[in-house]
């Protein structure tokens, strides 16, 4: 790294990565490419995945990093190189890259690869009067078809549950204390809105065609882990709040409430409610007392105040 | 570069410094934008905590001919708040990304300063009298027994200490979902925009409930999203024009008489890459951090991350002129994407329209033909348009007394080090020189550190 005074050690291996890029077809620097380019997959996910700012993060750093992300793998589904690729975290290299993958197909005909957004198929009409700012914020979070979607077995597009967002990072924060178990049950939270029994399962209610190719196409390149929602929290510009949300959608308080029974907000809601009882299936191994859903349950108010520290992020 | 030879060149002194002295740099205190007023009379800047500070000319001394007057500060106050959204669970920064003056029309100063959310204008008035001697009540503000009240006499105004006041007069808020990057005053004086991640609103400035929607490069699947707005201007001198830059180096020029949302521009600037410096971070260092129009509105400025391109509104294809900032950072741009130095938003700016200066664009008819920008080890830059040459200087406290010129510094890019040199390996790239103004009339410039704010005026002889 440069630094103030810091002096170099390594010139050769310096000159391999920071040197001008070579084309992949010479023979002995197609190594140091190789090389290159792995270093700068790798880095490129551990900024996504690893930062955990208590802002929001940069969207146009998340989607330059991705953009990078995204070129490295079409490089490399250009090479046909089905070498696996080192994942540096124990997290899921790879949720981000197989959505993108899966939402292209769709838009693929209509938007070739230099496409700029700006001139994709826009939800907005040339009106003749000018748009008030405050109707921008009708535009749904379901940003496309649900056949579209990517499973909801690996960190669900986040677009399908707009709340689920702080709902989840602060799950992500729970989990972080409690091991894995829960989080497939925690998958099966979000589409509890929509079915009613929460099976790991049935998590992907909306898998796409495309995904079960893709998997075994690339079978080694990149191990999702089921139910990390990391990447939700990271690439900040996949959930995208409305501001109808914010100020019509009725806010589920059940998890502040005494009283979980009482179910969150209803059918009209565009919110995914978590109930308390997938609240609660996801906070069973860290609260000291055995609950089963559908029971009403007691917390401690001290178990909840800790919690809620949790949640607040302090 | 510019040296100490010919008679049209700026010789810059320095004049002042303003900030904490220590190494230890409490992260409020960062600066986070500079910005002259109209007048050049005073000077604004902001903080990552949220707070502005203005600094007010002192009025010229006729004695002291060899100086222009120094640099006070004039008022400080908290403009933004950290504020948390608590359905995101996140917090939102107080910091003070940009701050854009009004020109003046009465005895008050107007500014607009804004965070990531909300947009203030701020009335900046001064008060020197105040009315003693009422019947009601005491010089201390308690109320008098109305029955011990035996006289009536006429409240005065009696001369008091000068007291600058802030007061917020409107807040412009809850109309973006992303991060605002730029304001832009219009030139009728009445509207503004804000530019944000993905959309452009326009504002007037009366009016803070309401504002309309003219860009929204949002996809409708946020999957799709590959390009970000990154800063936006109003063209100065005509009000239905504006410019927006994005991260992947275009520019778009948009015109609001040809639709209420302007979603196809009028024109779009881009340099085809050169295909022998490409590279995995082509894209990334092709990201436009800051635009500005020149004086005129001929031409406009873009800053990337290695370059500043001087762009010919009549011509699309390419720019007429790029400066390369420090083009030794192209071989290190790895190293630099790691600690993110690469992701530095560095801005420029243009030369003040001043009447030496014009005498020197006697080729150009326009008055912008100087432009100065920020890199690492806390040196700027300035290239002169006309005559092609550059100059890097530094900012530092040490060896810079008042009215001595500062000494040019020079970049060893590699080979042998010069004496005075400094290798690329020594640089510091945590003292970086993001924020830089130009005074509007007159040969002084304000370049912030990440704490100190430091002023340079031209030698007069």
């Amino acid at each position: 790294m440069l630094g103030k005074g810091g002096k170099r050690k390594f010139d050769e291996h310096e000159d391999g990565l920071e040197g001008k890029v070579v084309s992949p077809t010479d023979g002995p620097s197609k190594v140091s490419y190789t090389l290159q380019r792995q270093t700068i997959f790798n880095i490129s996910l551990m900024k996504l995945y690893n930062h955990r700012p208590l802002t929001e993060p940069s969207l146009q750093k998340t989607v330059l990093i991705n953009n990078m992300l995204r070129r490295i793998q079409e490089e490399l589904k250009q090479e046909g190189s089905l070498r696996p690729m080192f994942v540096a975290t124990s997290q899921p290299a790879d949720p981000l890259s197989d959505t993108f993958r899966e939402a292209q197909p769709p838009f693929g005909h209509l938007a070739p690869p230099g496409l700029l957004p700006a001139e994709l198929v826009s939800t907005m009409p040339l009106e003749s009067c000018l748009t008030p700012a405050s109707l921008l914020e009708d535009d749904t979070f379901c940003t496309s078809p649900a056949a579209q979607h990517d499973g909801a077995t690996k960190p669900p597009p986040a677009a399908l549950q707009p709340v689920k967002d702080s709902f989840s990072s602060a799950l992500d924060e729970i989990e972080e204390l409690c091991p894995a178990p829960t989080s497939a049950e925690a998958v099966a939270a979000e589409p509890a809105a929509h079915d009613s029994k929460a099976q790991p399962s049935e998590s992907d209610v909306h898998k796409p065609e495309g995904l079960p190719e893709s998997r075994t196409a690339e079978p080694k390149l990149m191990e999702p882990l089921p139910g990390n929602f990391e990447i939700t929290a990271s690439t900040g510009f996949l959930t995208d709040l409305t501001l109808d949300d914010i100020l019509f959608a009725d806010i589920d308080t059940s998890m502040y409430d005494f009283d979980p029974c009482t179910s969150a907000a209803g059918a009209a809601s565009k919110m995914a409610p978590v109930s308390a009882d997938e609240l609660l299936k996801t906070l069973a191994p860290y609260s000291s007392q055995p609950v089963t859903p559908n029971q009403p349950f007691k917390m401690d108010l001290t178990e909840l105040d800790h919690i809620m520290e949790v949640l607040v992020g302090s | 570069f510019l040296g100490a030879g010919g008679g049209n060149d700026i010789q810059w002194c320095f004049s002042q410094v303003k900030g904490a002295v220590d190494d230890d740099v409490a992260e409020a205190d960062i600066i986070s934008t500079v910005e002259f007023n109209h007048s050049g009379e005073l000077l604004a800047t902001g903080d990552k905590g949220g707070r502005v500070v203005i600094f007010q000319q002192e009025q010229e001394n006729k004695t002291q001919s060899h100086s222009r007057g120094e640099y006070n500060v004039y008022s400080t106050f908290q403009s933004h708040e950290p504020e948390f959204d608590y359905l995101k669970s996140l917090e939102i920064e107080e910091k003070i990304n940009k701050i854009r003056w009004l020109p003046q029309k009465n005895a008050a100063q107007f500014l607009l300063s804004t965070n990531d959310k909300t947009i203030k204008l701020w009335k900046i008035s001064e008060r020197d009298k105040r009315p003693e001697g009422y019947n009601l009540k005491e010089e201390d503000g308690r109320y008098r027994d109305p029955t011990t009240v035996t006289t009536l006499r006429v409240p005065v105004f009696r001369p008091m200490d000068l007291m600058v006041e802030a007061s917020p007069r409107r807040i412009f808020a809850n109309a973006h979902t992303y991060h605002i990057n730029s304001i832009s005053i219009n030139s009728d004086y009445e509207t503004y925009l804000s530019a944000d991640d993905l959309r452009i609103n326009l504002w007037h400035l009366e009016i803070t409930d309401r504002s309309f929607n003219i860009v929204d490069i949002k996809p409708a699947n946020m999957e799709e999203l590959t390009e970000v707005i990154t800063a936006a201007e109003f063209h100065p001198n005509s009000c239905s024009t504006f410019v927006y830059s994005s991260s992947k180096g275009t520019i778009r020029l948009c015109d609001m008489r040809a639709s209420a949302l302007c979603d196809r521009h009028s024109k779009l600037f881009e340099e085809p890459e050169d295909p022998s410096n490409r590279s995995f971070f082509s894209e990334i260092i092709s990201s436009i951090s800051d635009v500005k129009f020149s004086h005129s509105g001929r031409y406009m400025m873009t800053r990337d991350y290695l370059s500043v391109k001087i762009w010919d509104l009549n011509m699309e294809n390419r720019p007429v002129e790029t400066y390369q900032v420090h083009e030794y950072l192209r071989s290190k741009l790895c190293s630099l994407y790691e600690n993110d130095c690469i992701f530095d938003k560095f801005e420029c700016c243009w030369n003040g329209s001043d009447r030496q200066v014009k005498f020197l664009s006697l080729c150009t008819s326009d008055l912008s033909n100087i432009v100065m920008t920020g890199s690492y080890n806390n040196f700027f830059r300035m290239f002169d348009r006309n005559t092609k040459r550059d100059i890097t200087l530094e900012a530092s406290r040490e060896n810079n007394k008042p009215r001595t010129v500062l000494k040019p510094r020079k970049v060893c890019a590699s080979g042998k080090r010069k004496k005075d040199e400094i290798s690329v390996d020594s640089l510091d790239f945590n003292k970086k020189i993001l924020h830089t103004a130009w005074h509007p009339k007159e040969n002084i410039i304000a370049v912030a550190t990440t704490n100190n704010l430091y002023i340079f005026q031209d030698k007069m002889n």
